[in-house]
């Protein structure tokens, strides 16, 4: 039977003939023939089998390039596959980054927070050791924010060596009140602006004393000046005097708005404090 | 039209075992390993001409990749030698189109292979190749069947 196979005739054996049962007994016999000779080769070439890859460097590009051409619309479509399964994975992790991302931006917030309190811990410390007085800092307690601060507690008390009369000032070294009641772990401190105060004050580069008094609705008034014919203006700076000896004397105030006001600290304004640890007999602890 | 469906009919079993040793993967289809099903039903069971030859090649770049020195190659000329010899058992007429020949010939490899590894891992593995390869023979043929007809 004559086939057209590759362009070429090709004579096909049949089973029965004896010149197919001879090919396939001299097939065999090269097959069997192989064999030893594979083995042979093996134990002789072994570990380097030069000829065996350098065969293998000729023959394994050609197969891979043929098996490539041949494949390649399965591997277009195993890429494809790979490719969805790739893009349904990123997704996934890009959902799970989105979290990680919220996380972590929160961390940066938290951590952003610390790094400005720390900031102005050190700040304060700073202030605190370049204090020529002997300092407490302490928390201002909002406990009652919805009404006027005239007054206002602390968190610091007896416990930490504070009494009655001394004198509250903010980290710039700008007074804002007194201690009027000291529990073991609180003070209650009056401000500038409530309507008991009533301190003895100076206008700074004169010998002009007053007396600093608040009204009880955010502000603070100087009467009493010793000079009668003194009439204030607005820019005039106000220091403490200790003319009554309830205050040393020197601490800054606030400046004069007009002939009378001035204009303190409110707590309101303030977080936290530091408490001069004075008595009245003038002198610092 | 005609020409070109002939032509691809009558290469199928080369251009199958091409496509089945280029499309390795590891685990599934490691080194190509799958080719040798129809390495051995055409070159046993539906013998074709030159086939043999192209079994060899394939044998050998199967083991160039596994790393396993002429390995398969030689346990195809074994087991060309023994067919050849023996009238025992016609390979072509055989049931299951082979399906015992081919797990003879692959389990004796892969039995010689367990020896290679002393890990449990190499034992399984080569059990898993010669349950895989078994169960792969028989779609791959009914494909066969399907495209010669």
């Amino acid at each position: 039977m004559n086939i057209d196979f590759f362009a070429v005739k090709v004579i096909r054996m049949t089973k029965d003939k004896l010149s197919y049962k001879l090919t396939k007994i001299l097939k065999s016999v090269l097959a069997a023939v192989a064999v030893p000779v594979f083995i042979i080769y093996i134990m002789i070439a072994k570990p380097d089998y030069t000829i065996m890859n350098s065969l293998a460097h000729i023959v394994l590009p050609v197969a891979h390039f043929v098996g490539s051409v041949i494949t390649w619309p399965i591997r277009v479509i195993g890429q494809g596959a790979a490719w969805i399964r790739e893009t349904s994975k990123i997704r996934l992790e890009n959902k799970e980054l989105r979290v990680k991302l919220d996380e972590a931006l929160s961390n940066q917030h938290t951590c952003k927070i610390a790094i400005e309190e720390n900031q102005k811990l050190e700040k304060e410390i700073d202030i605190k050791h370049a204090s020529p007085f002997k300092t407490v800092i302490a928390d201002i307690q909002f406990d009652d924010s919805v009404f006027h601060h005239n007054t206002f507690l602390i968190n610091r008390g007896r416990k930490s060596g504070l009494e009655r009369g001394m004198v509250v000032v903010s980290f710039d070294n700008r007074l804002v009140g007194t201690i009027i009641d000291c529990g073991s772990e609180f003070c209650r401190v009056r401000s500038l602006i409530d309507a008991n105060t009533n301190i003895a004050v100076r206008i700074t580069g004169s010998d002009i004393s007053g007396f600093l008094q608040g009204n009880g609705k955010n502000k603070s008034f100087i009467n009493f000046f010793s000079d009668p014919q003194f009439v204030g203006r607005s820019g005039l700076s106000v220091v403490t005097s200790n003319i009554s000896g309830i205050l040393p004397s020197g601490i800054y105030i606030g400046d004069m708005k007009d002939e009378k006001q001035v204009d303190v600290l409110r707590p309101n304004q303030l977080s936290r404090v530091m408490v001069l640890k004075y008595n009245n007999s003038d002198s610092y602890k | 039209m005609n020409k070109v469906v002939h032509f691809l009919r009558k290469s199928w079993p080369f251009l199958i075992t091409l496509i089945l040793w280029r499309l390795s993967v590891s685990f599934w289809n490691p080194a190509g390993i799958l080719a040798l099903t129809t390495v051995f039903f055409y070159s046993f069971v539906k013998p074709i001409d030159w086939f043999p030859l192209f079994s060899l090649i394939i044998c050998f770049l199967i083991d160039y990749r596994c790393n396993l020195p002429l390995f398969w190659t030689i346990m195809y000329c074994l087991f060309y030698t023994i067919n050849g010899f023996q009238n025992y058992i016609d390979a072509t007429h055989v049931s299951k189109d082979g399906l015992y020949l081919f797990m003879t010939f692959i389990g004796f490899g892969f039995f010689i292979l367990m020896f290679s590894g002393s890990s449990w891992g190499v034992v399984l593995n080569n059990l898993w190749l010669f349950i895989w390869l078994s169960v792969l023979y028989i779609p791959i043929i009914a494909l066969d069947k399907r495209i010669s007809k």
